[in-house]
Parts: C-alpha cells; sequence; structure tokens
C-alpha cells in the first residue's frame, strides 16, 4: 500500500511539474508566428507615397493646406483594410551639437494600433534647398596639385576626330580644375619646353603634377634644345623617338602622371613650326611619325633605362572592354558617367609591368587576359616605395572621350568630396509610419 | 506477501500509465514549440526571399528586355533602386492566372494574363521564364514552394452606362482599402472609323482629357460625338493621387468573333506578331479578312497618354485571315518605354473594334500571378510589399510554404 501511495505522491509532483513549466512555457499569439513584415510595409509605402516627390511636397506645406488630406486619402487607400497606421511628420532642427526633432502634424485612421505595431522613417528634403558639395583639392594634404592641360596652339593632333585639342582642353578644365590646387594651360610648345625645363609658368610646383596630353596620339614638341640631336632626335634612325626618351625621363624627374587620352601613345611629334611641310602619312601637317618607337624609348626613359631604338609594336585590339566594377563606383561617386563599355584597340600588354618596373594602380577598364585596355601605371624602381613617375594610359580607339580620362584620373587620386548636411535647419523633415492590425489575435 | 506484490503490481502499472502520460503531454508541448519555430522560420524565409526577389535585377541585369534565360532572377528595374520593378521581367514571366494559348501558325504556346475581351497580354512560352527555372535559380526548388502575386494597388473600374447620345462612361478609383477621392483623372478616347475615308484600313479619332473624381472616387464622363451604339471605341485612363497611380480600360466592339489577337514573339526585337482571332477559337463561317491599324501610346510626365509615330515599315497596317496561306503580319514596337498598343481593326464597313496590348505589364496595371497554387497547402507563409512598376503603385505579395513535409498538431 505505501508504494501506491509513494507513486501517487509522484504522480502530484509531476503534474505540479507539468503545470508550472507549462505556466511559463506561454505560446506566442498565431499572429507573431508568421507576421506581416509591418516596418517593411510602413517603408515601401512612404516610398510609394512619395514616387513622384508628392510626399515630399506636401510635408513641407501648411498644417491647414487641403493636400494634407488628400496624403490621408492615399495612405488609406494604399494600405489593406485590416491596417491601421499613425503617420507623423517632425522638423528636424539641428544646432548646438545634436538634433531636436519637433513634431509638426500628425493624422491617423485609429486611436490605437494595438498591442503590436511597428514604423518606419523617411527623411526628406525641401525642394527648394539645394546641398552644396566641395571638393577636397589633389596635393592639400602633401607635395603636388597643379594640373597641366596640353593645349598647344603650335600642335596639331590626332585620333581625336571631331574634337580639337583647345574644345578637349577646356572640357577637361571644366571637369578637372575643381580638384586641383592648380591648373594651368600649357598655350604653346614653347611653355611645354619650359616646365620640361623644370621652371613654373605661374609660381606653381612642378613636382608630383599631372599633364594632359590633348592632342590624342601625337605629343607637342617644342623646337629648339627638345628637337635637337641626342635629346629629341635620333640622327641614326632619323626618328624623333629620341624625344619621347627624354619626355620619360623628365616624367620620371619631376614625378609626373602622364595622361594618354586616346590611341597608341606618342606615335607621332607635333610642331607647326618645327615640320611645316611634313606630315604624319594622313595628310596632317606639322606632324611627324613616330610610331611604337616613341611609347618603347618613354617607358625605357621612365625607367631609367638608356635611350634603344625600339620599333615593335606591342598593343592589341581587343574590341569592346568594360568599366571595371571600381570605375563604376566612381562614376557614382564623382557624379561622371561615361558609357560603361567602349572599343580598345591599342590596348597595353601586362608585360610592360615587369619590363620596365611599373604597378597598376587603378584599373580604368576591366584587364582582358593578359591586356589593359585602360590603366594608370605608377612606376617604382626596385627597392624604393616612392614612385618615380606615371602613365594613365586609354588605348581606345577614336574618338576620345574626356570623361573617361577625368574619371580615370579622379579613380587614382580619390579627392574625397565633403558635402553640405542634410540636416540643416528648416531644410528637412523626418516622416514616421507606424503601423498596426487590427481584428484576429 | 502477497499484500505487498499486489502493492507492488498497482504502484509500478500505475507509474508506468502516468510516465507514458506526462511523456506525451510534454512532447506534445515540445512538438508546438518546434512548430512555432519552424513557421517562423518559414516567414521570415517568406520575408527575405521577397526582398531578395524585389531588391534585385537578376542576372543579366535586362533580361527583361532580352530572350536569354536570365541565370540570377530579381525582378528589380536595373535603372532604378529601391522597391521599383522592371515592367518587362514581371511581363516574361509565364502567368499561372490565365490558360496559355496555343497559335497553330508558330506551333507555340503562349502565356495568358489577357484581363477580359480586348485586352490581350501574350507572351510566347520560349520568352516566357518558368516556375520551376525561377525556383533554382532563387535556390528553393525541392526546399519551398511559392507563389507571387503582383496586384495594381489601385483599380479603376470602368463602365459604360449610356451606349449613345451621348456616350456616358463611369469611372470608379478604389483603392485596397479606401476609395480614392478628388483623384485627377487623365484619360485617352479613342473612336474607331470604319468607313472614313473609303480607305482598306480603320482609322481612328483620339480625344485626350483630364478631371476629377469626386469624394466617392468616381466619376461619370459623356461624350456626345458618340451618337450610334456600333460605333467601336476604348477608353483608357490614368487615375492619380498623392504619388499613387492606377490605370483602368475598355473597349466597345461590334465585331466579338473576329478579331485580331497580338502575340508578343520576340521580346529583344520588339516583335508583335498579329493574329486572326479564328486562328486561336473558330466560330464557324463566315471568315472575313481583318484588315488593322496599329497605334503605340505612351503615358507621359504629366500623366497624359501621347501618340509615338510608327513607321509604315514597322508593319503598323496590314490585312490578316483565318486558314492556311495566310500568314500572320508582324508589328515592331518602336521602343522600350513602357506604353500601350493599340490595334484597330475592320472586318466590314459597318463591323469592328479595337484592342489594347499593354508593352510592360504597368502601362494597363495588369496583375501578375507567378508560381504554385497556393490552395492545399499545410501552412503558408505570406508577406507584402508596397512597389512601383513604371510609376504606376502595385502590391507583391509572396506565399510561401514548405516541401519538407511536417504534421501540424497541437
Amino acid at each position: 500500500m505505501m508504494r501506491t501511495i509513494e507513486i501517487f505522491l509522484v504522480i502530484l509532483i509531476v503534474t505540479g511539474a507539468f503545470i508550472i513549466s507549462s505556466f511559463f512555457a506561454v505560446l506566442p499569439q498565431p499572429r507573431s508566428v508568421s507576421p506581416l513584415n509591418l516596418r517593411r510595409i510602413a517603408l515601401t509605402t512612404l516610398q510609394t507615397l512619395d514616387v513622384d516627390y508628392d510626399l515630399s511636397e506636401i510635408v513641407f506645406k501648411n498644417e491647414s493646406d487641403p493636400d494634407w488630406g488628400q496624403l490621408q486619402v492615399a495612405l488609406s487607400a494604399c494600405l489593406p483594410p485590416n491596417i491601421v497606421y499613425n503617420l507623423t511628420v517632425y522638423e528636424v532642427q539641428s544646432g548646438g551639437g545634436g538634433q531636436l526633432y519637433l513634431p509638426i502634424k500628425s493624422i491617423s485612421n485609429a486611436e490605437s494600433l494595438g498591442i503590436a505595431s511597428d514604423a518606419s522613417s523617411y527623411l526628406v528634403a525641401s525642394s527648394n534647398v539645394t546641398f552644396g558639395v566641395i571638393p577636397e583639392k589633389i596635393g592639400e594634404h602633401g607635395g603636388g596639385g597643379t594640373l597641366y592641360i596640353l593645349n598647344c596652339s603650335d600642335a596639331n593632333g590626332w585620333w581625336i576626330t571631331g574634337y580639337t585639342a583647345h574644345s578637349l582642353a577646356e572640357d577637361l578644365y571644366n571637369l578637372l580644375s575643381l580638384y586641383f590646387q592648380r591648373t594651368i594651360m600649357i598655350q604653346n610648345t614653347t611653355q611645354l619646353g619650359q616646365i620640361l625645363n623644370g621652371t613654373a609658368l605661374q609660381g606653381e610646383i612642378l613636382q608630383n603634377a599631372v599633364v594632359i596630353n590633348t592632342c590624342g596620339e601625337a605629343v607637342p614638341i617644342p623646337a629648339g634644345y627638345y628637337a635637337s640631336s641626342g635629346v629629341g632626335y635620333d640622327p641614326v634612325q632619323n626618328s624623333y623617338a629620341r624625344y619621347c626618351h627624354t619626355l620619360g625621363q623628365r616624367i620620371r624627374q619631376y614625378n609626373w602622371t602622364w595622361v594618354n587620352i586616346v590611341g597608341y601613345p606618342l606615335y607621332y611629334v607635333s610642331n607647326k613650326g618645327l615640320f611645316p611641310s611634313e606630315h604624319n602619312t594622313w595628310g596632317i601637317y606639322g606632324m611627324r611619325h613616330v610610331g611604337p618607337a616613341g611609347l618603347n624609348a618613354f617607358l625605357r626613359g621612365l625607367d631609367n633605362q638608356a635611350y634603344a631604338y625600339n620599333s615593335g609594336w606591342i598593343t592589341s585590339e581587343l574590341g569592346v572592354v568594360y568599366l571595371s566594377s571600381e570605375a563604376l563606383y566612381y562614376c557614382n561617386y564623382y557624379g561622371i558617367y561615361p558609357s560603361s563599355y567602349q572599343t580598345a584597340t591599342r590596348a597595353l600588354p601586362t608585360s610592360i609591368l615587369s619590363t620596365y618596373h611599373l604597378t597598376v594602380t587603378s584599373y580604368v577598364f576591366s584587364q582582358v587576359g593578359s591586356w589593359l585596355p585602360g590603366a594608370v601605371y605608377r612606376h617604382f624602381s626596385p627597392g624604393d616605395t616612392d614612385s618615380t613617375g606615371s602613365l594613365f594610359a586609354l588605348g581606345l580607339t577614336r574618338t576620345p572621350d574626356i570623361r573617361l580620362t577625368a574619371l580615370g584620373l579622379l579613380f587614382d587620386y580619390k579627392p574625397r568630396l565633403y558635402r553640405s548636411e542634410y540636416t540643416a535647419a528648416g531644410t528637412s523633415r523626418l516622416v514616421v509610419l507606424q503601423l498596426g492590425q487590427t481584428g484576429g489575435v | 506477501m502477497a499484500g505487498s506484490t499486489i502493492d507492488h503490481l498497482i504502484s509500478v502499472t500505475v507509474f508506468l500509465g502516468a510516465i507514458l502520460l506526462f511523456i506525451s503531454l510534454f512532447n506534445q508541448t515540445l512538438q508546438t514549440a518546434i512548430l512555432y519555430q519552424r513557421h517562423r522560420n518559414l516567414a521570415t524565409k517568406c520575408s527575405d526571399l521577397l526582398d531578395n526577389m524585389l531588391l534585385n535585377p537578376g542576372i543579366p541585369v535586362n533580361w527583361g528586355r532580352s530572350n536569354c534565360t536570365p541565370t540570377g532572377f530579381g525582378v528589380q528595374d536595373p535603372e532604378f533602386t529601391q522597391y521599383k520593378l522592371s515592367p518587362f521581367s514581371l511581363m516574361r514571366l509565364r502567368s499561372s492566372y490565365g490558360q496559355p494559348v496555343y497559335y497553330p501558325k508558330t506551333g507555340s504556346y503562349y502565356s495568358n494574363i489577357t484581363m477580359g475581351f480586348g485586352n490581350f497580354l501574350l507572351v510566347s512560352f520560349t520568352q516566357a521564364i518558368n516556375y520551376s527555372t525561377v525556383a533554382k535559380l532563387l535556390g528553393v526548388n525541392n526546399t519551398y514552394g511559392f507563389q507571387l502575386t503582383i496586384t495594381p494597388i489601385i483599380t479603376v473600374s470602368v463602365k459604360e452606362v449610356q451606349s449613345k447620345n451621348p456616350l456616358k462612361i463611369s469611372v470608379e478609383v478604389t483603392g485596397t482599402g479606401f476609395p480614392l477621392a478628388n483623384a485627377a483623372i487623365s484619360y485617352c478616347f479613342l473612336t474607331v472609323a470604319l468607313a472614313e475615308g473609303g480607305g482598306e484600313y480603320p482609322s481612328y479619332k483620339t480625344e485626350y482629357g483630364t478631371t476629377y473624381a469626386d469624394d466617392k472616387g468616381s466619376v461619370v464622363l459623356e461624350f456626345a460625338e458618340v451618337d450610334d451604339d456600333g460605333i467601336s471605341y476604348a477608353f483608357i485612363a490614368y487615375a492619380h493621387l498623392s504619388g499613387l497611380i492606377g490605370v483602368g480600360y475598355h473597349e466597345r466592339v461590334n465585331s466579338d468573333k473576329q478579331y485580331i489577337i497580338p502575340f508578343i514573339d520576340n521580346l529583344e526585337e520588339r516583335k508583335v506578331l498579329i493574329a486572326h482571332s479564328y486562328d486561336v477559337q473558330y466560330f464557324g463561317p463566315p471568315v472575313a479578312e481583318l484588315s488593322y491599324n496599329a497605334t503605340f501610346v505612351l503615358l507621359t510626365e504629366d500623366f497624359t497618354l501621347r501618340e509615338m509615330p510608327m513607321d509604315n515599315d514597322t508593319g503598323k497596317v496590314g490585312k490578316v485571315n483565318y486558314g492556311e496561306g495566310k500568314p500572320y503580319k508582324v508589328v515592331t514596337i518602336p521602343t522600350y518605354n513602357p506604353g500601350i498598343l493599340i490595334i484597330t481593326y475592320r472586318k466590314s464597313a459597318v463591323e469592328g473594334g479595337v484592342i489594347l496590348m499593354p508593352w510592360g505589364i504597368s502601362s494597363m496595371a495588369f496583375p501578375v500571378t507567378f508560381g504554385e497554387d497556393t490552395s492545399g497547402k499545410e501552412w503558408v507563409a505570406t508577406d507584402l510589399r508596397q512597389v512601383i512598376v513604371n510609376r504606376v503603385a502595385y502590391q507583391a505579395k509572396l506565399a510561401l510554404w514548405s516541401l519538407e513535409s511536417y504534421p501540424v498538431v497541437g
């Protein structure tokens, strides 16, 4: 009998344990098992109402404006009947190191939002407010910051069909001068000779400058010293490839970035005064053919190798190439939108990286096999961590899109953009939409 | 001795019975908790999957405008961010709403999102993306079943209330939860002129206008020039209020057996086949040749419809007939901007009509139902988003269920 009593005692204890555990193991309400994502619905509702900026317009209107009624009608119409809402608009006031949110107006279709609700907020800006952007200047926190744009009136261009070097220089000035400490137009080959000699034109810093050649495949050559035998002219080969070698040496000396906007770099040299009766074999006078020897000599000069004449063709025709993902990111950052695909007919080989101690710092176009359609190459002497000269070569076919040049440079230097505060007083309002469900459990 | 044995037997029996009972009770609580977790997980999965579909354009991003099969699924408009969907990607989803239509002259089936007589959207099965492909691309094949429904938030109901002298058309605008009071309504009224000028092809007149709905969201429009109930017409209305845009339409035809059916056959090349209705459904003799005249209209920024000129070489006019040796004709849509293809047709000098076809689902606010049927499923989680399809407000709803069966108890 005693055992039976003991068993009943055990049953009593286990029953007690079950009742107590059941008391704590409260099952959730059926609605919370599979809930609607009210937060997302609230956010997407606000986005829907603002699709044509109607919401942004209405929330800045006077509280008695009839458009508030329209907003309520639209809100009621677009939400399912079992959803109740409360939309509150706050004025955003900033100052004193903090922000203050003052309620302006509230509209609702129910006294309470039930036991469970969720909300989303949406910041809208007044349509009559403009937001400024101040770019960081290249060279602001270090040396350099000078942009030279070759706008030589005494030199002709090639593969810039449809443009002139002058119009390209103007466009580049408009696109890039904001980002540099000084922008200087090199108006003739004499001025080019001056800066090659290390003489500043307007007191600017020469070192670490960027030089953009707007003459396309041709490069302006100053008459005199830079066209003389052994400096600019190779009497053995009857070629001005020697000038390209000297140019490479100067780029190295001043740590410049030389920019080739289209085609085969340094394929011709141009000076109307120096070559009045010579043409580039295509009928453009004031220009002389150098061929692939120009780029080969330039790269040797950049790498501090002795001059040697090499007329070997090194580029490849790739066809359609695409902007790299990083370049696409910087398209959005700087608001420059060239076509994301271009035709490359003068892509450089990756073999130049090891031959001339170059490192690609920015891939403007995605690499295709062992070819680089457009990239910034920085030269680093073996064992040195500081660069000594750079080349930005866009091996695309004519005609040039100057926005790609601007994009590539900004991508490489990455100057920051300082945007004005969105929370300036009276310019922003915060809209909070809180949703709840009615009916059911 | 015997007493203690009996005591022992009774106590063991009672103990075993009690243990079994308690195991069953605790097991029930545990099972309910596990089920709760599974259902909760299904709801989370549903929300995530819906965002996955709506917040990425797929791979390649412009698959909606091409004939290729995507390698990544998403219906976001590649030109926008947020919950803005591509009207063409949605058009390529094989509809589970209407019965597929077989067109013998191409030997193909067409996905059917037709919304009543005269409002056709038929996309070739070779262009439409099927459910199993999408399930594989989303990684839910054999684990979850789903149905994606995209329905317009604003319903613009258009009805004829008086047939002539004058023609009266009522327009009623409602949302999912409330009428759209005082909504602005812009409309296009197109009347078919069958015999005018004695030309071979039907001509048409268009009239554009704007008006406002009353407090109940409705308005009645009068067209005094319609003095005969044999005049065929099409009426398209756009209602808008505070960012919400809805579309409604209505047609009246006097040749409702022999008419034109447009089939979208090549999205990439924007080719639409113009077929005779008897090739799809034969109603018996006499069979008449139909001449047609196609027009393409776009919704502009100020909510008015504007005609986009079509060159003659796009096949804008032509004749089609039923039977072998009578080939279909082809119209090339002039743009990838969403719009409406309006095709007026003539059977005889007194019989003809007009049909509409949206180019991109949003231009006529067509709904899309894609995926499996939800009926009979054990536990279905749903989630909603408000989305925009080319400025038209839609609601996207995903119903999701698990294919790994488990019993519902408790």
